[in-house]
């Protein structure tokens, strides 16, 4: 078990090793000079080449390539062009309200998604089960904006319950905090949710046709145990492989989530950056997120040994 | 020779077709996949509105008229206008084209490149190992963020909006192919292909591809939906379909500042975006549940 624990540790490099390279190499597979398209349409020549060596256009690919890996393994993410802040320090400055926002909607989305999911499998063919499919239709069509925008025209304009936009930080409170989550968290957590409750209801009716949930029943074990010890556990993982995926879905949906109620986290950063054509900062928040990505799913990967004792590898 | 290859390619074909529309079986057919002809109804009317945006009583949605700034929908400007006095239903109208140029083309695009590279994947072992590493690479890279950093290093067009989005989707076509691949490599027919000396050319143009229509058709109509979201995301921060083209994520994007006091701005094109969007996933479940009944049963 521990050579597969090291095994599949070890398999992460090349993936990483193939993330740094496409984030890097994509400025350079652009059509065009990609100093002049981040410089801008009314930049001088002398603009562009302050930003080609800036960025280091002007030396042989792979020159860069290995300096940029170098300085990555240092934790360099480079200098920002339009800051002149390293994007490091840009990052550790937005960080808290994504991982905030990330945090409250994976445990919002898995604690509604996977009770309503199971309760879909159990009652199959229910209106409870028809209500849970169609709301993964829509929660798979509706974009992220949208649900943001109804929410908070709803909660926060009409009835005023909620704030409308804004962040406030954890150290200011609990109740503040969570006031201003709570609807980015819904808004950006219904695709999830659609999600994870999908693949919940069909693992768990696969599970729940099982000879040992009839000798569970036969022998009089109740409902409750039978769908959560019995039926979740022997459904947990790809019920966690679909958490751990769709966080693919959060990351790209926090960066509009952020946008609609004007948080100012990696999101923000982004979208600010691309008005600004900050190339290094949108490189270092795609690193960052596709790094982070990685890691989860590799250790989602290793819980599998906890769920399901037969996986030996 | 060529008869052993047609009976051994038999099953699968009676599979793929066995729900097919037969003559007199249509009324059968639209009865049991509702979501075919509801998806495929409401495609149809975002298409027509698109072809026929001239003629649906649009005016010119570039149009400006500072004087009509911020109108509520009323009997003159049915959808409202926006900050620059533009009219917002033919703004929407003519924004259908480009949700459904992008969708449609990423889905094509993209189903191309992953079959082929699906395929020279399946097949060629030495060239597996990297293709996948890259692959696994590629989808690390959650897709939204991938297509953002792809735009920021080129110009905002709807052709590299079409080009951003397509690589963020061709390593899950890809996957999806080889893993068909490699499970029909493993069947009976291919193998009686095999031993019946068909050349490998033959075997995958009469056996492999016919078997991978039916997943790829499907999963291609959940790329459409999802890169007409794409695209609409982003074109909302910025990084998409230049402003001055009419699509959904634009209006938005220019009706976000005003959303508080004029929220029509952003309700219309946000309401004709999730219907499309609808439409196609209803379409593909409906194709999924139509075309591969084993994959329904386990979603």
């Amino acid at each position: 078990m521990l050579a597969y624990v090291v095994r599949r540790i070890l398999a992460t490099i090349p993936v990483m090793l193939v993330v740094a390279f496409v984030v890097f190499s994509m400025l350079m597979l652009a059509p065009g000079d990609p100093a002049a398209v981040i410089a801008g349409d009314q930049a001088t020549p002398e603009d562009v080449e302050r930003i080609r060596q800036a960025l280091g256009l002007d030396r042989p690919f792979f020159v860069q390539f290995a300096d940029f890996l170098w300085r990555l393994l240092h934790l360099d993410l480079g200098t920002s062009i339009f800051t002149n802040l390293p994007v490091t320090h840009m990052i550790a400055q937005r960080i808290e309200p994504t991982l905030a926002l990330m945090v409250l909607t994976i445990v919002l989305a898995v604690s509604v998604a996977v009770p309503l999911g199971v309760l879909a499998a159990w009652k199959a063919g229910s209106w409870i089960d028809r209500g849970v499919m169609l709301f993964a239709v829509f929660g798979f069509s509706v974009p992220v904006f949208v649900v943001g925008y109804v929410l908070a025209y709803f909660f926060a304009l009409e009835w005023e319950l909620l704030p409308v936009q804004g962040y406030t930080p954890l150290r200011e409170g609990f109740f503040p905090f969570l006031e201003n989550l709570i609807l980015p968290a819904i808004a950006l957590g219904t695709v999830y949710i659609a999600l994870i409750a999908r693949i919940t209801r069909a693992t768990m009716l696969e599970v729940l046709a099982q000879d040992y949930i009839r000798t569970a029943k036969a022998k009089g074990l109740g409902m409750g145990p039978i769908l959560f010890l019995h039926g979740l556990k022997n459904a947990a993982v790809p019920i966690s492989t679909v958490v751990g995926l769709g966080i693919a879905l959060l990351i790209g949906g926090a960066v509009v989530t952020e946008s609609v109620f004007a948080i100012p986290g990696l999101g923000r950063l982004t979208v600010d950056a691309i008005l600004r054509r900050d190339y290094p900062v949108i490189q270092g928040v795609v690193l960052l997120f596709s790094f982070v990505y990685v890691l989860i799913n590799l250790l989602i990967d290793l819980l599998y040994i906890l769920f399901d004792p037969r996986i030996r590898y | 020779m060529s008869q052993n290859t047609a009976v051994a390619a038999a099953p699968a074909a009676v599979e793929l077709f066995a729900e097919e529309p037969q003559r007199g079986h249509i009324r059968t057919f639209l009865r049991r996949h509702p979501s075919i002809v509801l998806g495929g109804t409401i495609l149809a009317l975002m298409v027509a509105i698109a072809l026929l945006a001239p003629y649906l009583w649009t005016t010119d949605p570039q149009a400006l008229a500072p004087r009509l700034r911020v109108r509520p929908p009323s009997a003159e400007f049915w959808f409202g206008t926006d900050m620059l006095g533009r009219d917002i239903y033919s703004r929407v109208l003519y924004g259908t084209r480009v949700s459904l140029i992008v969708g449609f083309s990423v889905a094509i695009l993209a189903s191309l490149a992953g079959l082929a590279i699906g395929l020279i994947s399946g097949f060629i072992r030495l060239a597996d190992g990297i293709i996948m590493r890259v692959m696994d690479g590629l989808m690390s890279i959650p897709p939204i963020l991938l297509a953002i950093a792809l735009m920021a290093a080129t110009r905002g067009s709807v052709e590299n909006v079409i080009i951003a989005i397509t690589i963020a989707e061709i390593p899950r076509v890809s996957r999806l192919v080889r893993g068909v691949v490699l499970s029909l490599r493993e069947q009976p027919f291919v193998e009686a292909a095999i031993a019946a000396g068909t050349t490998t050319r033959r075997i995958i143009i009469r056996h492999i591809l016919p078997n991978t229509l039916a997943p790829l058709t499907v999963q291609a109509t959940y790329i459409c939906a999802s890169a007409m979201i794409t695209e609409a995301i982003l074109s909302f921060i910025g990084a998409g379909t230049p402003p001055i083209i009419p699509s959904w994520g634009n209006i938005m994007a220019e009706g976000r500042a005003l959303w508080q006091v004029a929220p029509y701005i952003v309700f219309f094109p946000a309401v004709f975006l999730s219907l499309t969007v609808l439409s196609v996933n209803l379409l593909g479940d409906g194709l999924r549940d139509a075309l591969d009944p084993r994959m329904a049963k386990r979603l």
